[in-house]
C-alpha cells in the first residue's frame, strides 16, 4: 500500500513543473546574487579613490613634506585619494556640492573639513591623524638628537606590521559564509509550502479528492506519512542540488564535513515539512492564508536569523538570547556555521539537538489536529 | 469599470492575506532601519564604535600597559579565558570580536629591533577591528622610531613619548552646524529597504489578485466578454495601482512616524516621491510577473528571487560603494539599483537646487522608463495569454 | 439490511440540515433519494459515509456501526461524489489505477480491475488523458470509474449526472442498473425525478432534511388523491364551464390556460365523464390526453411547491 500511494504522490507532485522549477531554481539564483554581490566585498577592485580636495594657499606651499605624502597616496596602481588641489572658495564648494567627501588645510594640525560623516570622512580622518601623529613624533626626535633626520624619514617609510593573524581554529573565520549559510537554511523552510498542500490533500474538507481519499479502507495518517516521505524525498532532493550547485559551482566552503552537512539539511527539511503540515492543519482551511503565513514567517525568521542583515543575528544573541534558540533558521544556519568553523562537534549537536525538538512539537500538533475524522463542515 | 469594480472586491476578499504581507514587511523594515541607524548613529561626532576586545597578555611591561591604555581609548575590553574552546567561543558569539595576544618576551626582543609580532584572532569584516589594527600598527611603529633613532631611550621614557605624539590630532571641523545636522541614515535605508518589502508585497499581493483571474474557465470566460483585452489589462492595472498606492502609504506613514524628528524636511519629500515612482515600477513588474506565472506553489519562489535577488545586487543590503562594477552595472538593468542609487544621493544632500538634483532627476526617469517598458510587455503577454 | 440509519440529525449553526432522518437499505436495492436542492441529500450522503459529524443518531452498513475508522467496511463501498474528485495531475489510467490500489492489493488483480472500469465507462480512447483535456461528460464518466473499479458492494452516487449530455447521462444511467444486475447495492441521490423513476426500486423523498414520504414508485403514487391528470385542448372555456366541470364526481381541481387541464382522483371513468361534459355543452376540442401522476405530483401534494427549483 505504502509502495503505491507512494509512487502515485510522487507522480502527481512532479507534474506540477512549474513548481518543481522555481522551488528549485530560487535558491540556486539567490544564490548567484549573493555571490555577485558578496565577492565584491573582498575585491580589491572595489574601492575607489576618494575625492579629496586640499587647499592651495601659502601654508600648503611650504609645506613640502605634506605636498610630498598626499602627492604619494594619490598616485600609484591603486590610490586612496583623488586629490584636487584647489583655492579655498572652490574647495568649500566643491564639499557643499557632494563632490569632495572633505577638504584639507595645511597648517600644524592639518584642518580636515567634512559636511557629515561617513566613511570615506573616517578613511581620510585616519590618514591624516596619522600624519599629524608622525610630524609630532619627528619633531620630538629630532628635538633631541637632529642627527636622526635622515634615518628617521627612511624609517617612516618603511613601516612594520606587528600583527599577524591567527585563526581560532583550522577554519578561516568567514562571514559571508553565513549568509549562503542562511540561504540553505531558508530553502530547506520552504519545504513547508509542501508540508501544508500534504495536509490540504488529506483534509476532506480541503479538497475533493481528499474527501475521496478518506472512504478508501487506508489509516488517514498512514496516508499522510506516506505523502510526507514522498514530499521530503523530492525537497530533500533538491536541497542536494542545492548544496551541490554551492558545494561545486559557488565553492562554497562546508569544512570537510559534506555528510554531516547532508544529515543537517536532512533535519532541516524535516523540520520545513513538518513546520508547513502544522500550520496547514492549524488555519485549516484557507489555502491563501496558509500560503501567506508560510511565507510571512520563513522571510521573517530569515530576517532574525542574519540573512538580509548579518547584525540582526548578533543584535538577537545579545538582546534576546532565547529567541535566537526559537528560531529554527537560526539554529539551521549556526549548525552550519559550527560545522565549518569548530573543530569539536560539541556546538554542532547543541544546535541539532534543540532543533530536533522541533519536529516533535510540529508533528504532533499536527497530529493532534488532523486525526479527527469527521468534519463540522465540508 | 466592471473588471475594475471586481478586482477592489477580490482585494477586499483578500484583505487578511494581504494585511499579513504587508505586517510582516512594515515590521522588518522598522527593526532593521532602528537598528542600523542606532549602530551608525555615534559617527557623526566621530566617537567610533567601541568593538569588545580581549587582550591575552603574556607579559606585562611597560611598553604593553602603554599599548593597552592607548587601545582603551577605542575598544572595550573583556576578560577570557586563555583556552582554544572559550576563544572560539567568544568570536562565535561575539562576546569579543578581537583577540590580540601578546607573547612572552615580546617588550625585550622589540627594544632590542627584534622582528615580533603581536598575534589577533578575529571575527571578520568587521570594521571596529580595522580601528584596532590601526591603533596597534600606529602605536608600536611610533615606538620604533624612538627606539630607533634615540639610542638607549629608557623603556617608560618612550612610553610617555609615544602616548604623548597619540594624542595628536587633526584638527577637524564640520561644515554643517552640529544642531543643523539631519539624520538621514534611518531614512535612507528604510526607503532602501523599499526594494525589498515593498516589492515583496506587491508582488505577493499582485499576484495573489490575478490568480483569482487566471484561474483556467474564468480567464475563458472573461476572453469572450465584450471589452477589448487591452481594456480588461488596463482596468486590471489600474486597480492594481490602487492596492499599490495603499501598500505604499501605509509604508511611508509608518517610516515618517517612527522617525518623526528627521522627517520634516525636504530630503524626505524627495525621499517619497522617489519612492511612489518606483512604487511604480514594482506595480509594472508585479503586473508582469502575475501575467507569467500560474501556481501559488511558484508564487514565493519568484518573490525571493525577484525582491530578495536585486535587494542584494542593487546595493540595499550590501552597500552600492561595497559591490564590484560588474555587479552594478548587472544591476543598473533593474530600477532597484536607480531607485537605491537616487536615494543614495538624496540622503547626502543639502541645500538643494536644481543642478544638484539632476542626477535622481535622471534616476526616476529611468525607473519610470522601467515601468512603461514592464507595462508593455505584460500588456502583450496578457494579450497572448488571452488567446492562447 | 445494507444500511440502516435512525433519527439522524445535522444542524449548521440554526439550519436542521437533517431532523431525525431514518432510512434503511436492503440488499440488492437501488435506493433513490429525491429532493430539491438544498433538501439534504449530500448531507445525508457525507453523513452515512462518516465524513461529516453529526449531532444525533445511528448509522449502521453492513450490520455494523459506521465509523471513520471502519475500514473492513470502508473496502466494500465505493462513493461517487457529486463534485469530481481526480487528480489533474494524473492521467485518466492512473487516476483509476490509484484509487482501486487504495482498496486492492494484488497488482494483477488491479489491472484487470482498472481495465474493466475504463470499459464499463466507455474511456477507452482516453485512458492517456489529463483531466484539463476532458469534456464534462468524460470527466463524469471517469469520476464514476474511480469510484466503482474495486467492484464494491454498497455504492453511494451523488447526484453523478449532475450537468451532462442526455447521451453520457442515458450510458450511466444504464451503467449503474449494470452494476445493481451484477449485484451491488445502490444508494442514488438525484434531483430529476425522471431519473430516479426511471432506475430506483425503491425512493425516499427528502424535504428540508426530512424524510416525506418513501416507497416504490407506486406505492408513493398511492399515497396521494390525484389519479389522473387529464389535459384537454380547446377554447371558448367560461368561468361557468369550470364551475360546471368542478361538480363533475372525483374532479379534484381544474385550471384552464389555453389547454384545460382537470386533476382527477383515483376512481374509474374520469375520462368518460369529462367528455361527456364537452359533448352536452357543444364545445370543440382538438387533442385530448391523460397522464398518471408523477414524483413531481407527490411531491407537491405533500409539500405544497414543486420540485424543480
Amino acid at each position: 500500500m505504502f509502495s503505491h500511494i507512494f509512487k502515485y504522490r510522487m507522480k502527481c507532485l512532479l507534474r506540477d513543473k512549474e513548481t518543481v522549477f522555481w522551488t528549485l531554481a530560487f535558491p540556486i539564483v539567490l544564490a548567484l546574487f549573493f555571490n555577485l554581490a558578496l565577492s565584491g566585498i573582498n575585491d580589491q577592485e572595489t574601492f575607489r579613490a576618494i575625492d579629496v580636495a586640499v587647499v592651495n594657499d601659502e601654508e600648503y606651499q611650504k609645506d613640502e613634506i605634506f605636498q610630498s605624502v598626499l602627492q604619494e597616496v594619490s598616485t600609484g596602481e591603486s590610490p586612496l585619494f583623488n586629490l584636487h588641489v584647489v583655492i579655498k572658495e572652490q574647495a568649500e564648494k566643491m564639499l557643499e556640492d557632494n563632490e569632495v567627501a572633505g577638504y584639507l588645510m595645511a597648517g600644524s594640525p592639518v584642518t580636515l573639513s567634512i559636511k557629515q560623516s561617513g566613511l570615506n570622512q573616517s578613511i581620510i580622518r585616519s590618514f591624516t591623524d596619522y600624519y599629524v601623529q608622525n610630524m609630532a613624533t619627528v619633531a620630538s626626535i629630532v628635538q633631541k638628537d637632529l642627527g636622526a633626520l635622515d634615518s628617521l624619514v627612511n624609517d617612516i617609510e618603511n613601516q612594520v606590521t606587528y600583527i599577524k593573524e591567527v585563526s581560532a581554529t583550522s577554519a578561516e573565520p568567514n562571514n559571508i559564509l553565513s549568509y549562503f549559510y542562511s540561504l540553505i537554511a531558508m530553502a530547506c523552510f520552504y519545504g513547508g509550502l509542501q508540508g501544508s498542500r500534504d495536509v490540504s490533500d488529506i483534509q476532506a474538507n480541503n479538497t475533493d479528492t481528499a474527501a475521496r481519499l478518506n472512504l478508501a479502507p487506508v489509516h488517514k495518517m498512514k496516508t499522510f506519512l506516506t505523502y510526507m516521505s514522498a514530499s521530503l524525498l523530492i525537497h530533500y532532493g533538491k536541497m542536494l542540488i542545492l548544496l551541490l550547485f554551492l558545494r561545486f559551482v559557488i565553492r562554497v566552503d562546508f569544512g570537510n564535513k559534506l555528510g554531516f552537512v547532508m544529515l543537517t539539511t536532512f533535519v532541516g527539511s524535516i523540520v520545513g515539512l513538518s513546520f508547513g503540515s502544522f500550520v496547514s492543519a492549524l488555519l485549516k482551511k484557507s489555502e491563501g492564508a496558509k500560503v501567506a503565513v508560510l511565507i510571512g514567517v520563513s522571510m521573517f525568521l530569515s530576517f532574525l536569523s542574519g540573512m538580509m542583515y548579518q547584525g540582526m543575528k548578533y543584535i538577537i544573541q545579545e538582546k534576546a538570547p532565547l529567541l535566537s534558540y526559537l528560531n529554527p533558521l537560526n539554529l539551521l544556519t549556526d549548525a552550519y556555521y559550527s560545522l565549518y568553523y569548530y573543530d569539536t562537534y560539541s556546538r554542532y549537536v547543541e544546535n541539532m539537538l534543540y532543533l530536533a525538538v522541533f519536529i516533535p512539537v510540529f508533528c504532533i500538533g499536527t497530529y493532534l489536529i488532523v486525526r479527527r475524522r469527521k468534519y463540522a463542515n465540508l | 469599470m466592471q473588471i475594475f469594480k471586481l478586482c477592489m472586491k477580490v482585494i477586499k476578499k483578500k484583505l487578511p492575506i494581504m494585511s499579513i504581507y504587508i505586517g510582516v514587511f512594515v515590521m522588518l523594515s522598522l527593526i532593521m532601519s532602528s537598528n542600523i541607524s542606532k549602530e551608525t548613529e555615534k559617527e557623526p561626532s566621530f566617537v567610533e564604535s567601541k568593538a569588545n576586545i580581549a587582550v591575552i597578555a603574556e607579559e606585562s611591561t611597560p611598553l604593553t600597559e602603554g599599548l593597552i591604555k592607548e587601545l582603551e581609548k577605542n575598544a572595550d575590553f573583556v576578560e577570557i579565558e586563555d583556552d582554544t574552546e572559550a576563544i572560539q567561543d567568544a568570536l562565535y558569539f561575539r562576546f569579543a570580536t578581537y583577540i590580540l595576544r601578546i607573547p612572552e618576551g615580546f617588550t625585550q626582543r622589540f627594544m632590542s629591533g627584534e622582528e615580533v609580532m603581536l598575534e589577533k584572532t578575529v571575527v571578520p569584516d568587521s570594521y571596529t577591528g580595522v580601528y584596532i589594527d590601526m591603533s596597534v600598527e600606529k602605536y608600536l611603529n611610533t615606538a620604533r622610531l624612538y627606539v630607533r633613532n634615540l639610542k638607549d631611550i629608557d623603556i617608560n621614557q618612550l612610553v610617555e613619548y609615544v602616548a604623548g605624539d597619540m594624542t595628536k590630532q587633526t584638527n577637524l571641523v564640520v561644515t554643517v552646524p552640529e544642531d543643523k545636522q539631519v539624520d538621514f541614515v534611518y531614512s535612507n535605508y528604510f526607503f532602501n529597504y523599499f526594494v525589498y518589502s515593498l516589492f515583496s508585497v506587491l508582488i505577493l499581493g499582485i499576484s495573489t489578485l490575478m490568480m483569482v483571474f487566471n484561474e483556467d474557465n474564468l480567464r475563458k470566460r472573461n476572453a469572450c466578454s465584450p471589452i477589448p483585452a487591452m481594456r480588461s489589462s488596463l482596468q486590471f492595472f489600474l486597480a492594481i495601482l490602487v492596492f499599490t498606492l495603499v501598500s505604499w502609504m501605509i509604508m511611508v506613514v509608518c517610516c515618517v512616524l517612527f522617525n518623526l524628528k528627521n522627517s520634516i524636511n525636504i530630503n524626505t519629500v524627495y525621499f517619497i516621491i522617489n519612492s511612489f515612482v518606483y512604487a511604480l515600477s514594482c506595480a509594472a513588474m508585479s503586473f508582469l510577473i502575475g501575467n507569467l506565472i500560474k501556481g501559488e506553489g511558484s508564487l514565493s519562489a519568484v518573490t525571493n528571487v525577484v525582491a530578495l535577488g536585486s535587494s542584494f545586487i542593487s546595493g540595499v543590503f550590501v552597500p552600492q560603494e561595497l559591490l564590484g562594477s560588474t555587479v552594478l552595472r548587472i544591476a543598473s538593468f533593474t530600477p532597484s539599483y536607480w531607485f537605491v542609487n537616487a536615494n543614495n544621493i538624496i540622503a547626502k544632500t543639502s541645500n538643494f537646487n536644481l543642478k544638484k538634483m539632476e542626477p535622481v532627476f535622471s534616476s526616476m526617469l529611468i525607473q519610470l522608463g522601467f515601468t512603461v517598458a514592464f507595462l508593455a510587455v505584460a500588456l502583450v503577454v496578457g494579450k497572448k495569454k488571452r488567446y492562447a | 439490511m445494507v444500511i440502516k440509519v435512525e433519527n439522524l440529525v445535522k444542524r449548521y449553526g440554526d439550519l436542521v440540515a437533517l431532523d431525525h432522518l431514518s432510512l434503511s437499505v436492503k440488499e440488492g436495492e437501488i435506493f433513490g433519494l429525491l429532493g430539491p436542492n438544498g433538501s439534504g441529500k449530500t448531507t445525508a450522503i457525507n453523513s452515512i459515509l462518516s465524513l461529516l459529524q453529526y449531532d444525533h443518531g445511528s448509522i449502521e452498513i453492513f450490520g455494523k456501526p459506521m465509523t471513520p475508522e471502519a475500514y473492513g467496511i470502508k473496502r466494500d463501498i465505493g462513493v461517487v461524489m457529486q463534485n469530481v474528485a481526480v487528480y489533474n495531475e494524473l492521467t485518466v489510467y492512473d487516476n483509476i489505477d490509484y484509487f482501486c490500489g487504495l482498496y486492492v492489493e494484488g497488482k494483477e488483480k488491479r489491472k484487470k480491475l482498472v481495465q474493466e472500469a475504463i470499459e464499463f465507462t466507455g474511456l477507452q480512447d482516453f485512458i492517456g488523458f489529463y483531466p484539463k483535456k476532458l469534456s464534462g461528460g468524460l470527466l463524469r464518466r471517469l469520476n464514476i470509474a474511480c469510484g466503482i473499479a474495486h467492484k464494491p458492494k454498497l455504492i453511494f452516487l451523488d447526484e453523478p449526472t449532475v450537468a451532462i449530455d442526455p447521451q453520457s447521462r442515458n450510458k450511466i444511467l444504464e451503467g449503474i442498473v449494470e452494476l445493481n444486475r451484477q449485484g451491488a447495492t445502490i444508494v442514488y441521490t438525484s434531483h430529476y425525478m425522471e431519473e430516479v423513476e426511471q432506475i430506483c426500486t425503491r425512493i425516499m423523498i427528502l424535504d428540508k432534511g426530512r424524510a416525506i414520504a418513501q416507497g416504490t414508485k407506486d406505492q408513493l403514487k398511492d399515497m396521494i388523491t390525484l389519479g389522473e391528470k387529464i389535459t384537454v385542448e380547446t377554447s371558448g372555456i367560461t368561468p361557468e364551464h369550470i364551475e360546471r366541470l368542478k361538480r363533475i364526481p372525483n374532479v379534484l381541481s381544474v385550471e384552464y390556460n389555453g389547454v384545460l387541464v382537470i386533476s382527477s382522483g383515483k376512481g374509474q371513468n374520469n375520462l368518460e365523464y369529462v367528455l361527456e361534459f364537452f359533448k352536452k355543452e357543444g364545445l370543440e376540442y382538438g387533442k385530448i390526453y391523460s397522464e398518471l401522476p408523477t414524483l413531481n405530483d407527490v411531491f407537491l401534494e405533500i409539500t405544497g411547491k414543486e420540485l424543480r427549483d
